[in-house]
């Protein structure tokens, strides 16, 4: 529910056109952050408050039970575990993984971006040309190299994919830095002497932060995604721990007897992405005021 | 191509050689030099740092170190990678990439077949998405807000939030096990006839084309409905009395169209790597499969030559796009720009 009630605070710098949406826009907003705290609250709360089965070990000869048996609300999948505790806790991993990715691309990414827009010059032809080769790169491959040098794994995952991150927030950052040098009170902190570092904390940093939260969003439904074809290829979570990805190349072994093992997974995995898009785009609609 | 650059250059030969767009065009592509570099140098220390030997994969957990050691000498992979490094260079600008460490099969041979199957997924995939995203965008554009562009607008974002795997089974499951019209996966070569080849591609590429067309229609509807909104060439042609269609095509749609093409051209370069999950799924020979493979296998000369080639298509894709560019912008042809 925190994150409903960030919405409009974090909309505080935005320029005065965005106002003028009201209601409509605020729901655009509130609607698509609340669904992203519910599902947050039921991965994180809901195995504690709520009475679901563990996730894992399960019986065989409960395997295959359909949806609304006793106790096991979605079912069980082949290994009789059941599917609503897996989802639950496939969400949790799916959740880390994606906002530690976004967080370290906001952090780095963001920071190098920053700098070499606001330097310019050598430094700023550096740091582009080394983002440019992993941009370059085709990202499923490193992570594909990594998980299987490394072996599957929550933190390889998450490195893997923060290797990827870390360009896309750079570029952004890079890119709203360069629109905003252009500005009088740019000139004006430089002309007053403020030293670098600090017109990068205090006048850059908090003027980039809305564009690249906005793309944080979108980069959550992203993460999810790439996380989820990872363990779908078998190179993400490992089996038994759940994961979305997981779930769905299980269900897949049994997809013309069993579509529902599919179908749930694919069910939530497309709930949170569509949350964090929508999120995404209201809040960039709003921030560029159109 | 550079060379051809130098040439119009010196000779001064057509207009077109010589023109600001083509000099563009060659300091992109010198600038793509270091580019595809970085990236096979990054590969081939990413693939050098994942334990266990090759060697020691090919002749499974029952060798002994000698033999490990005899095949490792005989695939020359005692050498320093620096070494290997150089000589895989060597071979890559001569046009030679090298052999299967499994296969033993040249890797270019490889490569052939599997690129025709992945090319012909993704320019299938890109034809259906780009032909229905344009008339649907242009559709949208004529009356934004109304029925159709909401329709419109909230079919894309549905659409971008799908993941391709998950929409991949949903079209097994729909037209593979429910209705039984498609084949659920399998690849029918093009020689065995092109209905035949067509049904087997179908699912695959309507897996990869439709978030395609959901982004395309988007990003196409918000530009055009900006240039209709915002641009003085817009008002003088409605002043001059041009009809609302004709001003949307005729003058909106062909400057919406770069911004389009610039977004092909990046897509392009990332899709080729993104057709390895729906070509596992749909069990098709391509490369992305190939890679899959090669990387279980631990086959690092051909997992090297398909990032390679995936690094080669998404600059040569961009390129095209530049290229693309100065051929449709007279501004940057002529470099009053």
């Amino acid at each position: 529910m925190a994150v409903v009630d960030a919405g409009p605070a974090l909309v505080e710098p935005a320029t005065a056109p965005a106002r003028s949406r009201g209601w409509v826009g605020s729901l655009a907003v509130a609607v698509p952050a609340g669904a992203v705290a519910l599902i947050a609250l039921a991965c994180f709360v809901g195995p504690l408050v709520l009475p679901v089965p563990p996730p894992i070990g399960g019986s065989v000869l409960e395997s295959y039970l359909p949806a609304f048996s006793p106790g096991h609300l979605l079912g069980t999948d082949p290994n009789g575990n059941d599917i609503l505790a897996r989802i639950l806790y496939g969400g949790r991993s799916s959740l880390i993984v994606a906002v530690t990715v976004n967080l370290i691309g906001l952090l780095v990414g963001g920071t190098l971006g920053a700098l070499s827009g606001f330097a310019g010059g050598v430094v700023d032809t550096v740091i582009m040309r080394v983002l440019d080769v992993l941009i370059a790169f085709p990202s499923l491959v490193l992570t594909l190299a990594v998980a299987q040098s490394l072996g599957p794994s929550q933190t390889n995952t998450i490195l893997a994919l923060a290797f990827f991150s870390i360009p896309a927030f750079a570029r952004i950052s890079r890119a709203a830095t360069l629109r905003l040098r252009e500005l009088p009170f740019m000139a004006a902190a430089g002309l007053c002497g403020t030293p670098g570092w600090r017109i990068l904390l205090r006048h850059v940093a908090p003027n980039i932060a809305p564009q690249l939260i906005t793309f944080g969003m979108l980069g959550m439904g992203i993460v999810i995604v790439i996380e989820g074809a990872l363990s779908f290829l078998g190179l993400g979570i490992p089996p038994p721990a759940p994961s979305w990805g997981n779930m769905i190349a299980q269900g897949q072994q049994s997809i013309s007897a069993t579509p529902m093992l599919v179908v749930w997974p694919s069910a939530v995995l497309f709930v949170t992405v569509l949350a964090f898009n929508l999120l995404g785009e209201s809040l960039r609609a709003r921030w560029s005021g159109r | 191509m550079t060379a051809s650059v130098d040439a119009g250059r010196h000779r001064a030969g057509p207009a077109f050689l010589t023109s600001p767009g083509m000099r563009l065009v060659g300091k992109r592509l010198l600038l793509a030099v270091p580019i595809v570099l970085g990236v096979s140098i990054l590969t081939f220390w990413v693939l050098n740092l994942i334990p266990g030997s090759a060697a020691q994969q090919l002749l499974g957990p029952e060798a002994t170190p000698a033999q490990v050691r005899a095949l490792e000498l005989e695939l020359g992979l005692d050498r320093p990678a620096v070494l290997r490094y150089l000589d895989w260079l060597g071979g890559a600008v001569t046009g030679d990439l090298g052999q299967s460490l499994v296969s033993r099969q040249p890797v270019t041979d490889l490569l052939g077949e599997r690129l025709a199957v992945s090319g012909e997924l993704v320019v299938l995939a890109f034809v259906i998405s780009l032909g229905l995203a344009v008339p649907t965008a242009l559709l949208a554009a004529h009356r934004p807000n109304r029925l159709f562009d909401r329709i419109s607008m909230v079919v894309s974002i549905t659409g971008l939030s799908v993941a391709n795997y998950v929409l991949a089974l949903l079209l097994v499951l729909v037209f593979a096990v429910q209705m039984a019209v498609l084949p659920a996966i399998g690849f029918v070569p093009l020689s065995q006839g092109l209905g035949e080849n067509l049904r087997s591609m179908a699912l695959p590429a309507a897996a990869i084309a439709f978030p395609l067309y959901c982004f395309y229609t988007r990003f196409l509807r918000g530009d055009l409905v900006d240039q209709l909104q915002g641009e003085d060439y817009v008002t003088t042609a409605r002043a001059k009395g041009i009809g609302p269609w004709q001003v949307l095509v005729r003058h909106a749609f062909r400057n919406s169209a770069f911004g389009l093409i610039t977004v092909v051209g990046l897509n392009l370069g990332s899709l080729i790597g993104g057709t390895v999950i729906v070509e596992q799924i749909f069990a098709l020979p391509g490369i992305g499969q190939l890679m899959l493979q090669a990387i279980n296998t631990r086959d690092f000369v051909v997992v090297q030559a398909c990032v390679v080639v995936f690094a080669v298509v998404a600059v040569l894709a961009n390129l095209l796009a530049d290229l693309l560019y100065a051929v449709l912008d007279p501004r940057i042809r002529y470099g009053s720009r």
